[in-house]
């Protein structure tokens, strides 16, 4: 599998939380390389099977969804008033680029900027009420175009960087996706467990797919897949961790410690680089809603380290999403627990 | 015409270093002029017309744009920047970037939201909490690629808004030098002189320099100016307003234009039917500042077209103000 490629192939297909049936699309097709049994349910979750006459059942899972807008009411101007999906960082909303995601194919926009003039303390950032999405359209055009609940991305054409860095949005948790699929790929016909893999919906509004594809799992252990943060210009060291070694294991109150420990016993073994991930609470991951599915399931995290979560510049490296697929691809193999 | 702005804007020129967009002008221009660049970087043409007027006209656009300029480079190859000209650091968190000769990609990045305090999140962020990232995994790295000095432009391309809208980076100035390229393709009514200008954003340098050596008695500065129309905006507050035209001002922060010259480009435009507007507030400045006090004095008129989210990545304007900015500006050069 070309990784670069594939994380490409995966961002440019736009899917806001509750409306993310092109990204589910494309990485159901991508599952189908790997996987006997692929489907998508009513909600848009997509999930794969495949037995391999194991004792146990894992579920690998990430999400398919990424931060965006809704579009809530149209101005007599025909400026796009919108609400947030997901954690937005409205600091860097002025004059941002977005692609409104209008049934009729996609409308670029440019975010509302207050020039200094209007804003009587240019320090304070502009609440996401104060902003609109200018689309060039006028009132009419822009309503006949765009019915209310219409979503929208940050508009980023993902770029590669030096060193196999990419740069784009929704590299939140599309980097997750391309792990399991690199995982599955590595793993061939070896695991020891039975695999299930769910690309959930709706991550970044509460986990809601997680809920319910993990229920639809039923397994016994998970590994929820995602980014987490890598060091920056601006980040607390001892809180991130770093781009290029490796993938960032979970250790929580609210995770398996078994898991967690089998995983970097599998990594200590075989050599490959890891991080932990320390967290003293819910990890803000599916995998928070994945432990408490059913009668309980032993979960541990592993994310992907990345820079600037939440942008529509979100950088991530090749490298990690290699090595914690082998990660997960050793695990399945070795079977430990 | 907005082929050829279009191919203006994608050229990447930051006050100080624009020597790629003087490049694309001389191109456009050489077979139908005769010019000169001077000691800063100016591009000084001379059109001959149909008539040697009585009074020296000179016309001027500038060529360059705002951007960033590498500072530093710290230890984990991220680069420490300044800003070049006007910049809002909100409108460019988050944005792609080019950076140095060889135009290697970047993002401008700052701490994840999630981990800055409540206090940060409602502020607009400071530039020193930026760096741009080329994605190089140290400083040694970084070096390869960068050195402190080389120019940032934004990565933006041109695309169509909506209907009559269009988006690009560096609409100010390119808009003003499309218009003088075409003017001085064609043929024009009056001798005249062109002054493609340098570092117009950082402190209206390139045209004292150029008003001095040209030594004009009557100059049309044609350039973007701020259109707040936008919900939030209300009266005054919205500067001008996209598809009025283009804007003629009476006043800004540098200049206080003749007012012969600005009865004469609201009698043109009423003659012509073209829509034209004045700004609603003193707000702003251009070249005009440097232009009209040089030498003996210069009667002064600038001609701008309205531009929203101005000195950003995105910057929006309408193209049927182009159209009629464009028109205005044809005619009052041939009446002045």
């Amino acid at each position: 599998m070309d990784i670069i490629k594939t994380l490409i192939e995966l961002c440019k297909a736009h899917g806001v939380s509750g409306d993310e049936h092109n990204a589910g699309n494309a990485a159901k097709k991508l599952l189908c390389e790997y996987m006997d049994d692929v489907t998508v349910d009513s909600f848009g979750n997509v999930y794969g099977e495949t037995k391999f006459g194991g004792e146990k059942k894992i579920l690998l899972d990430a999400h398919i969804d990424q931060i965006g807008f809704i579009i809530n009411y149209v101005t007599e101007d025909g400026f796009l008033k919108f609400s947030s999906v997901g954690g937005i960082d409205h600091r860097l909303l002025p004059a941002q680029e977005v692609i409104v995601l209008a049934p009729s194919g996609d409308i670029r926009g440019v975010i509302t900027s207050i020039p200094p003039h209007l804003s009587a303390d240019s320090n304070k950032a502009p609440a996401i009420d104060e902003l609109y999405i200018d689309v060039g359209y006028d009132s009419e055009q822009a309503k006949s175009k765009i019915p209310l609940g219409t979503r929208a991305v940050f508009c980023t054409e993902p770029t590669e960087l030096l060193g196999g860095r990419i740069a784009s949005a929704a590299v939140d948790d599309r980097a997750g996706i391309v792990t399991i699929l690199r995982a599955l790929e590595l793993v061939g016909k070896e695991s020891k467990y039975d695999i299930s893999v769910a690309f959930s919906c709706m991550e970044e509004t509460g986990e809601s797919g997680a809920k319910i594809t993990s229920y639809n799992a039923d397994c016994d252990l998970a590994i929820a897949v995602d980014v987490s943060f890598a060091n920056a210009k601006g980040e607390d060291k001892n809180k991130c961790g770093d781009m290029e070694k490796g993938a960032m294991i979970g250790i929580s109150p609210t995770l398996s410690r078994d898991l967690s420990g089998a995983l970097i016993k599998v990594a200590d073994k075989n050599k490959l680089p890891y991080q932990t991930e320390v967290m003293s609470d819910v990890t803000g991951t599916d995998a928070d809603a994945i432990g408490v599915s059913r009668g309980g399931v032993m979960t541990a995290t592993v994310s992907v380290p990345i820079k600037y979560m939440h942008t529509p510049v979100e950088v991530v490296s090749v490298l990690d999403i290699e090595n914690s697929a082998r990660l997960i691809a050793e695990f399945l193999r070795e079977g430990t627990i | 015409m907005t082929e050829l702005l279009k191919e203006l804007c994608l050229l990447d020129g930051i006050s100080g270093d624009e020597g790629r967009v003087r490049g694309y002008i001389i191109d456009e221009i050489k077979d139908f002029c005769e010019y000169s660049v001077d000691n800063l970087g100016n591009i000084i043409a001379f059109k001959k017309g149909k008539k040697t007027p009585p009074k020296r006209l000179m016309v001027t656009a500038h060529m360059d744009e705002v951007g960033l300029i590498v500072t530093g480079i710290n230890d984990d190859g991220s680069l420490n920047v300044s800003a070049v000209g006007g910049i809002e650091p909100a409108a460019i968190l988050g944005e792609k970037v080019r950076v140095g000769d060889k135009r290697i990609s970047g993002v401008v990045g700052s701490a994840a939201v999630h981990n800055i305090s409540k206090e940060e999140r409602e502020k607009s962020p400071e530039l020193s909490a930026l760096s741009v990232d080329i994605g190089a995994a140290d400083k040694s790295r970084a070096c390869e690629y960068v050195k402190p000095g080389d120019s940032i432009a934004f990565d933006s391309d041109f695309v169509k808004l909506g209907e009559n809208k269009v988006k690009a980076k560096a609409i100010d100035d390119r808009f003003g030098c499309a218009v003088m390229i075409k003017l001085i393709q064609s043929e024009i009514e009056y001798d005249t002189y062109f002054a493609f200008l340098v570092q117009e954003e950082v402190g209206l340098r390139g045209a004292k320099a150029a008003s001095y050596s040209i030594n004009p008695d009557v100059a049309v500065v044609i350039e973007a100016t701020t259109a707040s129309d936008i919900p939030g905006a209300e009266g005054d507050k919205k500067v001008c307003i996209q598809g009025n035209g283009p804007v003629v001002s009476f006043m800004d922060r540098t200049t206080i234009y003749s007012k012969e010259l600005y009865k004469l480009a609201f009698d043109i435009a009423n003659e012509k039917a073209i829509p034209c507007q004045t700004k609603t507030m003193i707000a702003g400045g251009n070249d005009a500042g440097a232009i009209h006090t040089a030498r003996g004095g210069v009667k002064t008129i600038a001609v701008s077209l309205p531009c929203r989210y101005i000195h950003s990545p995105s910057s929006v304007a309408d193209m049927r103000d182009i159209k009629g900015s464009f028109e205005l500006i044809r005619q009052l050069v041939q009446r002045i």
